[in-house]
C-alpha cells in the first residue's frame, strides 16, 4: 500500500511538498536546504537532489511553499524565529540557483508560522510572531520576491481594547482560504499555542477594502472554550458548498466547524461546530484536506495518521488510521 | 431500514468502532519522532516518517486495490468505460431536454441503460464463458476457462435485477445462469459444488489412468458408480441445474461402457468358473441392461426438463418464454419423474449405488427438502435449486428475500462474500446497502457506474440518489460518488485525463474540482501544460488556464527562458507581470546599450509586441529599437541617407513625452557620431535646438533628489554638448 519514495538522512527535520507534488523541499537541524525533483516527468516516484546549501543558522522546523503564481520559492522557519526565504532562480546569463530574498524575525520576537496567500492579484505572507502579533506583508512586485511591504499588524484578539500583559506564544497555526482569484477579498485563519487566553482562539480575518484594514470575522470557540490553546488550523478547499468547512485542534479535540458564506448584520459570518472529535492523543502535530475538501488527514503526538470523513448524514467520523510499523 | 444503519452511513463505508487501522511498514528502527503529511493530486496520501537514522518520504494510495484484477487491466476499464459512460450521460441530458423533466424516468430508458451495461460488462471479463458444462472430451466435466472476476459477477448481478427488464419474467433462470458463471469465485470462502467438480475431475483423471495401467480384472473395484461422490456430485449440480454437467457425467456411468459390460462378462465368467451357472450369467447381463435403462431414462428425464427462459444454444432442457406455456409442461414433466420414482422397476436394480444415486436425483427433481439441502453446500446454491425445483413459477422479485433469509438459516456460514452481501443488498431493496456494499467490497469505479443501473429500475431510487442532500455540501448522492471515483483517477498519471468526464458530469462541485485538479498539475513540462490548457479550452474554464499560463510564464521567466516567459504571462494577458517586465527592459537598456546587450533584448521587445497596452513604456521600446537598428546601419556605412534615417529616429525619440528623462543622455551620446557627421550638418538648426533644451532640462532635473547619473563616461556631456554647438554652427551656415 505504501511506496517508498525517498530516504533521507537523520539530520533531516521537516519536508515540504511543492503545490503540484513534483518538488520537495527538506531541512536538517543544521539549517540546510535541500530540494529534490522528480527525475522522470511521468512518474513523481523517482526523486534526484537538485540542491543543497546552508540558509539558516540553527534548526529549520518548517518549510512553506510560496504560491507557484510567484515562483518556486520557499520560505524556511528556524527554531529561533528566523524566517529565510529563498527563490530559484536564472539571472542574467548565470545558470539556475537559490537564492536568498529577504529575511526576518528575530530570537526576541520568534516568527512562529508563516503562511502565503494570494489577494485578488497581490501575494501576501502572514506571519505570526511570539509576541502574539500577526504581520500582513505584501509583495510589491510580482516578479521579485526581495521586496516586501508590511501592509498590516495586529493582534489575534476580537476587542482590540482589551487589555493583556506580555504575551508569550508556543506555536501558532495560520491557514489561508484556498479559494484564489475571483473578486473575493482572501481571508484567512490563525490560532495560537499560547499563555494568553485572548490569543487562543482561532479567528478568521478578512481584509476590510474600504477601510484598509483587517477584521475579525468569524471566532471558531464555543464561549466556554476560548482559552483552549491551538495546535492547529486548517480551511477545506470548497468546491461548491454553500458553507466553508475548518478544521480546529485544540488541547479539547479536533472540531469541524462550519462557516457561512455571507456575513450577517453585524458583519460577522455565521459558525456552527459540527463534530468535536477525539482520537489523537496528545497534541496534533498537522492537518491536511485532500483536493476535495471531503477528507481531512492528521498527525499528531501519538504518532499516528488519522482520516476524518463525515458520512451521508453529515456525521463525522475517523474513517481510518495508518499506524507506522518498523 | 433507516440510512443511519446503512453501512453506517459512511461515504465510503466504514465497519463501525474502531475504525480500521492499517499498519504503515516503514522499515526504520524506531522510534517515529514526528510525522508530516501531504496530500497529494486525488486520494494519495504522502508522509514523511522521522526517525533516529533516517527519515523516509512514503506515498500512500487510499483504495484499496482488487486483488482479482491488476493495475493495466484496472485502466483498460477505466478507460473503455469513459465512452459508455459519457454517451449514456448525453443521452440522459437531451433526454430531459425533451421531456423538460430534471429526471428521465422514462418507460424506454432502460433500453439505453442495458446497452451501457452490456458495453460495461464486457470490459470487466472476455466472453461470457459458456456455462461451465461444455464437454468436449469425456475426461472434462468443468470447462477451465479465463478467470471470472465478482467485479463482473457483481456488475451482472445488478444488472439482472436493474436493467434488463426484458428478463424480469424469467429472472430465476438468470439466477441459474449467473451462479454457473460465478459459482468458482465463492470457493475463496465457501464449500462450492464448483470446487468439488474440480477436484472430483482431478481424480477422475486418476481412475482412467488406473484403467490403462491396472490389471482388467481390478477395474471393478475403480468403475465410477462405485464412488460415493460420483452421486453426491450428480446431485449437486443436479441441484443448481448444471443439467449438461449431470447427463454428461450420467453418460460415464459404467452400464454405457462396452469394454466395462466385458468387464463384467468378465467377472461373471470369472464367478462362473467358480461353480455358478451360465444362467446366472445372462441374468447379471440382463440386469446390467436394466440399470444402464434406468440411468438413460433419467438422464433422458433431465435433459428434458422444462425451463420458463429462453431457448440458448448448448442449454438442456426444453423452452418456455411465458409462464402459462410453462406450467404445463412443467407439471407433466414431474408427473413422469414421480411415475418413474414409484416404479417397482427399481427393486430389479441390485447395484445398490447407482439404485439409490438415481433415486436421490429424482427426489431433487421432485423437490424434495431435504436432498437439496444436503446437495447445496451454501445457501444461494440452496436459493437457487428452491427456485429451480420448489418454487419454479417465481416471478419477479417478491417473496425472494424471505426466500434467501430461509436458506441462509439451513446453511449459516462464519464468513459472507463480498458477492452474497451484495446479493442480499439487492434482495432486501434497499438502494443505499446496495451501494454501501458497492462502496466498500468493489470500489468507487463500481459505485460511480452501477449507480446507473441502480436508477434505472425505479423511480423512487432516481429520487433518493438525485436528492441534493445539506450534509453532503448540496450535493446529490450520485454526485458524491462521481466525485471520489474522479478523484481516484486524478491520483494516477495515467488516468487524470479522464477525470473531467466524470467531474463535468456533476452538477454542483464537478467544476470546482475539476478546478482544483488542473490548477495541481505541473506546468514544468510543456507536453503536460498544453493538455492542461487544452482541458480548460473544453470546459470553457478561462480563468483557470489565465493562471495555469501565468504560473507557466513566471516559472519559464525565473528559470532564464525568458522569451517563452513573456509568451505565456501574455497568454495569460497578465497586465501587472508585464509590466514588470517592461520595466526591467527599461532599466537594463538604461544601464548599459552594448551592442551584446541590445542583441539580448531586442528580441524581448520583438516578444512584448506593440499592441500590448498593458506595459506602457513598450511604444518607447519599439522606436528605441528602431533608431539602435538604424544607427547600426549607419555605423557599417558611411551613407549620408542613413545618417539622416537615423537622426529622423533621433529626434522622433526625443521629441516623444513617453521617452524617460534618463534615456537622454545614453541616447545622445550613442549618436554623437550623428551629431559630429563629417559630411554635412545632419541636424536643422530647430532640431539641435530642441536637444540643446533637452540637455538644458537635463541639469536642472540633476539638482533634484532621485536623480540617477547615467553609466557614461565622465566626459560624455561635454562631448555631446560640443557636438550639438559644432552641429548647430554648422546648419545655421547652410540654412
Amino acid at each position: 500500500m505504501a511506496k517508498e519514495l525517498l530516504t533521507l538522512d537523520d539530520a533531516t527535520t521537516c519536508t515540504s511538498w511543492n503545490f503540484s507534488g513534483t518538488r520537495l523541499a527538506a531541512a536538517s537541524a543544521d539549517g540546510t536546504l535541500s530540494i529534490f525533483d522528480s527525475r522522470n516527468p511521468p512518474s513523481s516516484s523517482s526523486l534526484r537532489s537538485t540542491f543543497k546549501f546552508r540558509v539558516l543558522e540553527g534548526n529549520i522546523v518548517k518549510i512553506v511553499w510560496v504560491p507557484p503564481e510567484y515562483g518556486d520559492a520557499v520560505a524556511c522557519i528556524s527554531a529561533d524565529g528566523i524566517v529565510s526565504l529563498w527563490e530559484e532562480v536564472a539571472e542574467d546569463t548565470q545558470s539556475l540557483q537559490w537564492k536568498m530574498c529577504k529575511s526576518f524575525g528575530n530570537s526576541s520576537n520568534k516568527v512562529l508560522d508563516v503562511q502565503f496567500g494570494i489577494s485578488l492579484t497581490c501575494l501576501k505572507m502572514v506571519a505570526a510572531y511570539s509576541d502574539g502579533n500577526i504581520r500582513v506583508f505584501e509583495l510589491l512586485d510580482p516578479l521579485e520576491l526581495r521586496n516586501w511591504q508590511l501592509q498590516a499588524e495586529f493582534q489575534n484578539v476580537i476587542e482590540s481594547v482589551s487589555a493583556f500583559g506580555k504575551a508569550s506564544c508556543l506555536s501558532a497555526s495560520i491557514s489561508w482560504n484556498p479559494q484564489k482569484g475571483g473578486s473575493q477579498e482572501s481571508s484567512f485563519l490563525i490560532g495560537f499555542n499560547s499563555n494568553t487566553s485572548e490569543l487562543n482562539s482561532s479567528k478568521v480575518w478578512e481584509f476590510d477594502q474600504a477601510h484598509q484594514r483587517w477584521l475579525p470575522v468569524a471566532e471558531l470557540a464555543l464561549p466556554e472554550d476560548k482559552g483552549h490553546q491551538v495546535y492547529a488550523v486548517a480551511w477545506a478547499p470548497n468546491i461548491g458548498r454553500p458553507y466553508e468547512i475548518i478544521a480546529v485542534a485544540t488541547d479539547k479535540g479536533l472540531a469541524i466547524w462550519h462557516v457561512g458564506l455571507n456575513p450577517d448584520h453585524d458583519g460577522r459570518l455565521p459558525v456552527k461546530r459540527v463534530a468535536l472529535l477525539s482520537g489523537h492523543e496528545g497534541m496534533v502535530w498537522q492537518m491536511e484536506w485532500d483536493m476535495s475538501g471531503m477528507t481531512l488527514a492528521t498527525t499528531g503526538e501519538d504518532g499516528m495518521v488519522r482520516l476524518w470523513q463525515s458520512n451521508l448524514n453529515g456525521v463525522w467520523h475517523q474513517q481510518a488510521a495508518f499506524e507506522p510499523i518498523s | 431500514m433507516p440510512s443511519d444503519t446503512v453501512g453506517n452511513g459512511a461515504l465510503v463505508p466504514f465497519s463501525g468502532d474502531p475504525p480500521a487501522v492499517y499498519p504503515l511498514h516503514h522499515g526504520l528502527a524506531p522510534p517515529i519522532r514526528r510525522l508530516s503529511i501531504s496530500w497529494s493530486r486525488g486520494n494519495s496520501l504522502r508522509l514523511s516518517l522521522f526517525a533516529a537514522a533516517a527519515t523516509k518520504v512514503v506515498e500512500v494510495k487510499l483504495t484499496a486495490e482488487d486483488p482479482e484484477i491488476s493495475d493495466a487491466h484496472w485502466r483498460r476499464i477505466a478507460y473503455g468505460s469513459v465512452a459508455p459512460f459519457a454517451l449514456l450521460q448525453s443521452r440522459r441530458s437531451s433526454l430531459s431536454a425533451l421531456l423538460k423533466t430534471p429526471s428521465p424516468y422514462h418507460s424506454d430508458w432502460w433500453e439505453n441503460v442495458l446497452q451501457y451495461s452490456k458495453e460495461i460488462g464486457s470490459l470487466l471479463g472476455g466472453s461470457k464463458l459458456p456455462p461451465s458444462p461444455i464437454i468436449e472430451d469425456s475426461n472434462t466435466i468443468v470447462k477451465s476457462g479465463e478467470e471470472p472476476t465478482s467485479m463482473k459477477a457483481a456488475w451482472e448481478l445488478i444488472e439482472i435485477f436493474y436493467v434488463d427488464k426484458q428478463s424480469q419474467a424469467w429472472l430465476p433462470e438468470r439466477l441459474v445462469d449467473w451462479l454457473a458463471d460465478y459459482d468458482s469465485l465463492f470457493t475463496s470462502t465457501y464449500e462450492t459444488i464448483h470446487g468439488k467438480l474440480v477436484d472430483f475431475q482431478k481424480e477422475l483423471v486418476n481412475i482412467q489412468i488406473s484403467h490403462f495401467l491396472l490389471e482388467p480384472h481390478s477395474i471393478w473395484h475403480q468403475v465410477i458408480e462405485d464412488d460415493p461422490r460420483y452421486w453426491d456430485l450428480l446431485s449437486s449440480a443436479l441441484s443448481v441445474g448444471w443439467l449438461e454437467i449431470v447427463v454428461k457425467m450420467l453418460r460415464l456411468h459404467g452400464s454405457y461402457q462396452l469394454d466395462q459390460l466385458s468387464n463384467r462378462e468378465y467377472h461373471c465368467a470369472f464367478q462362473a468358473q467358480l461353480n455358478v451357472k451360465s444362467k446366472t450369467i445372462a441374468v447379471t447381463v440382463s440386469k446390467f441392461h436394466l440399470e444402464n435403462g434406468l440411468v438413460e431414462a433419467v438422464a433422458v428425464l433431465i435433459s428434458k426438463m422444462p425451463r420458463l427462459c429462453p431457448e440458448s444454444v448448448g442449454k438442456f432442457g426444453e423452452f418456455y418464454k411465458s409462464k402459462p406455456d410453462f406450467i404445463k409442461p412443467w407439471e407433466k414433466w414431474r408427473l413422469q419423474i414421480t411415475k418413474l420414482d414409484c416404479s417397482p422397476i427399481w427393486i430389479q436394480c441390485d447395484n445398490q449405488q447407482t439404485r439409490e444415486g438415481l433415486r436421490n436425483l429424482l427426489q431433487i427433481m421432485l423437490g424434495n427438502t431435504d436432498s437439496l439441502c444436503m446437495a447445496t453446500c451454501y445457501w444461494i446454491e440452496l436459493y437457487i435449486s428452491h427456485f429451480l425445483y420448489i418454487r419454479p413459477f417465481t416471478m419477479g422479485i417478491e417473496s425472494m428475500y424471505n426466500l434467501a433469509q430461509k436458506c441462509i438459516q439451513l446453511k449459516p456460514q462464519s464468513n459472507t462474500h463480498r458477492l452474497a452481501r451484495l446479493m442480499i443488498g439487492i434482495l432486501e431493496e434497499n438502494t443505499e446497502v446496495v451501494l454501501a456494499e458497492c462502496s466498500r467490497e468493489f470500489g468507487p469505479w463500481l459505485v460511480a457506474h452501477a449507480i446507473e443501473l441502480l436508477t434505472a429500475g425505479s423511480e423512487q431510487a432516481e429520487i433518493l440518489l438525485h436528492e441534493e442532500r445539506y450534509n453532503l455540501g448540496g450535493i446529490s448522492i450520485v454526485e458524491l460518488h462521481r466525485l471520489v471515483y474522479a478523484q481516484i483517477l486524478s491520483s494516477h498519471t495515467l488516468t487524470w485525463q479522464i477525470a473531467p468526464i466524470y467531474l463535468t458530469s456533476c452538477m454542483k462541485q464537478g467544476m470546482g474540482l475539476l478546478e482544483n485538479l488542473l490548477s495541481r498539475q505541473s506546468v514544468q513540462h510543456n507536453n503536460v501544460l498544453l493538455k492542461n490548457i487544452e482541458i480548460c479550452r473544453l470546459y470553457e474554464l478561462d480563468h483557470i488556464s489565465s493562471n495555469i499560463m501565468k504560473i507557466a510564464g513566471v516559472y519559464r521567466w525565473k528559470h532564464g527562458h525568458k522569451g517563452a516567459g513573456v509568451f505565456w504571462l501574455q497568454q495569460a494577458e497578465d497586465a501587472s507581470c508585464l509590466d514588470r517586465i517592461a520595466q526591467q527592459l527599461f532599466d537594463s537598456v538604461g544601464k548599459s546599450i552594448s551592442d551584446e546587450s541590445f542583441k539580448q533584448w531586442e528580441g524581448m521587445i520583438e516578444l512584448l509586441g506593440s499592441e500590448s497596452k498593458h506595459a506602457g513604456g513598450l511604444e518607447f521600446l519599439h522606436k528605441y529599437r528602431d533608431f539602435k537598428k538604424s544607427l547600426q546601419k549607419v555605423s557599417g556605412r558611411k551613407s549620408t541617407d542613413t545618417a539622416r534615417q537615423a537622426v529622423g529616429s533621433l529626434i522622433l525619440l526625443m521629441k516623444n513625452p513617453s521617452t524617460p528623462q534618463r534615456f537622454w543622455l545614453p541616447l545622445l551620446y550613442d549618436s554623437l557620431k550623428l551629431l559630429n557627421w563629417k559630411d554635412c550638418p545632419l541636424l536643422s538648426v530647430s532640431e539641435t535646438n530642441l536637444l540643446l533644451n533637452k540637455l538644458q532640462d537635463l541639469s536642472l532635473a540633476k539638482l533634484r533628489p532621485h536623480y540617477s547619473e547615467p553609466n557614461l563616461p565622465s566626459d560624455a556631456l561635454s562631448s555631446i554638448r560640443l557636438a550639438l554647438a559644432t552641429n548647430l554652427g554648422r546648419a545655421i551656415l547652410d540654412e
